[in-house]
């Protein structure tokens, strides 16, 4: 208010002589502002900043040295980076189809469920509000072996072998995403029901008096009109899993990043190179390339998903 | 082809009912009309015919069968919403054609008949188009469209033209008319536009309050309605109802209202004290100068409404305002003092207390 009485008294022939459409514009610039220049400072910056960092040797202490693209060939020639990238990749791949289909599968049944629909809901949200730290902690006692653990108790009740989880090389990864989709499905469960109940009811009324099966209501309609909620989360869950950390370093912290690396993704690499061995330059390298890989994911994404 | 049959149709939503019993029988290739305001069950009637609603007590037959536990699919009805119910995510031919996906037929034969009901509603054009790339009237086509392709014995239609704007309801209202001309088949029509349920029905079917009021033919509706509402409700202008006292000596009935006792016709019957009296506007004249007439009543113009053909004219009178009709070339003048007449046959008597018609 105060902007606009101080235009009239200082620029009031200005600010009358605008058309209102152009006072419009020139109010939604002035809220615009504020977070434009925050955006500005917090985020463009120090991502210009570490585009520039990748090409130096900086280590904290020293002055930073131009090297060209020493880091990012050091990162080709690293057997870690590419066991970090398989695990995100795999992160990615698993994490994101699996969490979707239980996330819809889930919503699609509570749609239909008036008894305690908003009780079942919020069980549903309520790891999405919980600390990553503190689930992971109750995860990890999960997957102790007897008779700490409650999953490996289960498995012996029933006569079957232990399994190591944590502490195998080829279980680890899958133990962690586990927590990891079961700490996002409130969230996604939530965006699909809204999705749903977005779609009017006269829809499915005139399919059932067409007597088209379920099958064919939920793959010729239902999907279908979800898709900007689908699109929505494909994009919104895959960053997700791509930038995944907490869980990861929650889970195996006395050994971040599992055995041989076993469940690292490169976030964690990106900490661990960063702030245990200080080497900023190389880190920033790294940022850079899950930068370019989340841009080159979710842009693939949309063209994909989008309507053709 | 089939006919419909309602027997004590009953339905609750928790506590409240909302449909008293309706017993009506649909004959085979009717077109009939529910009207009423809003609320009054049309749409719940006409979606357990259909099947989307459950029953709370009652029959429903279509084609002589008791339906009340079949799925809708398994009636053999076709329903037209009032949004329309189309897809925006597929073509035009693909919206008609998904009342198809169960029959039993080729994609050839499939698609000759979805171009076969397009070309009967004259969207052979816009096949290919999505709903969004739609006029109102020829998404309202699509949805008819969609109810055609499967050769249903039953069309049930909830507002369909609602949400047209006047000309094209119009328009929208003829295709309908002359598409169940063409067909033959069995019509069941909610609506709460009285113009539309008189130049469509072949009967008409007045509820109120989740009851049937009346059930007729729109002239009949129109010349012996069973009550005041159902006067009122149907034929526009409303009729006037005007609170009158009857006076009965030696037989012979008059009513006392206006300029001088009307004598009412032997025929009426015995007769309350105190009755209203209806009179339509169009049969209510000005009259010229002392012309007579059975019913004079006298009153101050308050409103001229001029419509071409002829021009209405609200009239103070007994502390509200009547409506009547004048000569649209020489309309009275606002605040002339005027005469009303209408002849005896043009009255229709209702009972004041149940209102009734006498
Ligand atoms: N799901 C429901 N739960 C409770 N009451 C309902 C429900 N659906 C309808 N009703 C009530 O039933 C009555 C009849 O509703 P209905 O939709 O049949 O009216 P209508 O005659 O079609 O009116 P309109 O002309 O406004 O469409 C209304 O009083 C309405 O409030
Ligand atoms: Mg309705």
């Amino acid at each position: 208010m105060s902007l606009s009485i101080d235009n009239q008294r200082s620029g009031g022939r200005f600010w009358g002589g605008l058309s209102l459409r152009r006072k419009q514009v020139v109010w939604a610039w002035a809220f615009l502002a504020v977070p434009i220049l925050f955006y500005a400072l917090i985020r463009f910056y120090p991502t210009v900043e570490a585009f520039y960092l990748s090409t130096t040797n900086w280590n904290l202490f020293s002055k930073p040295g131009f090297v060209g693209l020493a880091n990012f060939e050091r990162l080709w020639a690293d057997v870690v980076f590419w066991q970090v990238f398989r695990n995100t990749v795999l992160y990615l791949a698993i994490g994101t189809p699996v969490s979707l289909a239980l996330a819809f599968t889930i919503a699609y049944h509570l749609d239909r469920v008036r008894f305690l629909h908003g009780f079942i809901r919020a069980l549903y949200f309520l790891p999405f509000l919980t600390t990553a730290a503190a689930m992971a902690w109750v995860w990890r006692w999960f997957y102790q072996p007897v008779p700490i653990g409650m999953i490996n108790d289960l498995l012996s009740s029933f006569g079957l072998p232990q399994q190591p989880f944590l502490r195998s090389t080829s279980q680890a990864l899958p133990s962690v995403l586990a927590p990891a989709i079961w700490a996002g499905l409130g969230f996604q469960v939530v965006i699909f029901l809204a999705g749903l109940r977005a779609i009017p009811n006269t829809y499915y009324e005139a399919a059932r008096i067409d007597g088209v099966s379920n099958l064919t209501i939920l793959r010729r309609i239902t999907i279908p009109l979800l898709k900007p909620t689908i699109i929505f989360l494909v994009v919104f869950s895959s960053i997700g899993f791509l930038r995944i950390f907490d869980q990861v370093y929650n889970m195996t912290s006395g050994d971040p990043g599992g055995p041989l690396n076993a469940t690292k993704p490169l976030v964690l690499m990106i900490y661990q190179t960063a702030f245990s061995s200080f080497e900023m330059g190389y880190a920033a390298a790294q940022t850079v390339v899950l930068f370019l890989v989340l841009l080159a994911v979710s842009f693939l994404q949309l063209r994909l998903l989008r309507d053709r | 082809m089939a006919g419909i049959e309602l027997q004590g149709l009953v339905k609750r939503y928790g506590a409240t009912q909302v449909v008293h019993g309706i017993d009506l029988t649909v004959a085979d290739g009717e077109f009939v009309v529910f009207v009423g305001p809003s609320g009054c069950g049309k749409s719940t009637t006409l979606r357990m015919i259909a099947g989307l609603e459950d029953i709370d007590g009652g029959e429903i037959s279509i084609g002589g069968k008791v339906v009340n536990r079949l799925e809708p699919k398994d009636r053999n009805i076709a329903m037209v919403f009032q949004n329309y119910a189309i897809y925006p995510h597929m073509s035009v031919a693909e919206n008609i054609g998904f009342g198809l996906h169960t029959a039993k037929l080729d994609k050839a034969e499939k698609r000759k008949r979805v171009e076969q009901v397009a070309g009967i509603l004259g969207l052979e054009p816009l096949l290919e188009r999505r709903p969004s790339a739609l006029s109102g009237g020829q998404r309202q086509r699509v949805a008819i469209g969609r109810a055609m392709v499967r050769d249903p014995t039953v069309f049930l239609f909830d507002e369909p033209l609602s949400n047209l704007d006047a000309q094209l309801r119009a328009q929208m209202r003829l295709e309908i008319k002359r598409l169940h001309q063409r067909l033959g088949t069995t019509i069941v029509f909610v609506t709460h536009d009285q113009v539309e349920a008189m130049t469509l029905a072949d009967r008409i079917v007045v509820m109120r309050d989740g009851r049937i009021l009346q059930v007729g033919a729109p002239m009949e509706l129109y010349e012996k309605p069973a009550d005041v509402f159902t006067a009122r409700f149907i034929g526009s202008p409303t009729m006037n109802v005007l609170p009158g006292r009857v006076v009965t000596e030696a037989g012979i009935a008059t009513l006392a209202l206006g300029e001088k006792p009307v004598a009412l016709p032997t025929t009426v019957g015995t007769v309350p004290a105190d009755v209203l009296v209806g009179v339509r506007p169009q049969q209510l004249r000005v009259l010229a100068g002392d012309e007579p007439a059975d019913l004079v009543l006298t009153g101050s113009v308050a409103v001229i409404e001029p419509l071409g053909s002829e021009t209405f004219v609200h009239v103070e009178f007994g502390g509200g305002l009547i409506l009547a009709s004048a000569p649209a070339k020489s309309p009275p003048a606002v605040g002339a003092a005027v005469r009303l007449g209408a002849p005896v046959a043009a009255l229709t008597l209702f009972d004041a207390a149940s209102e009734r018609a006498l």
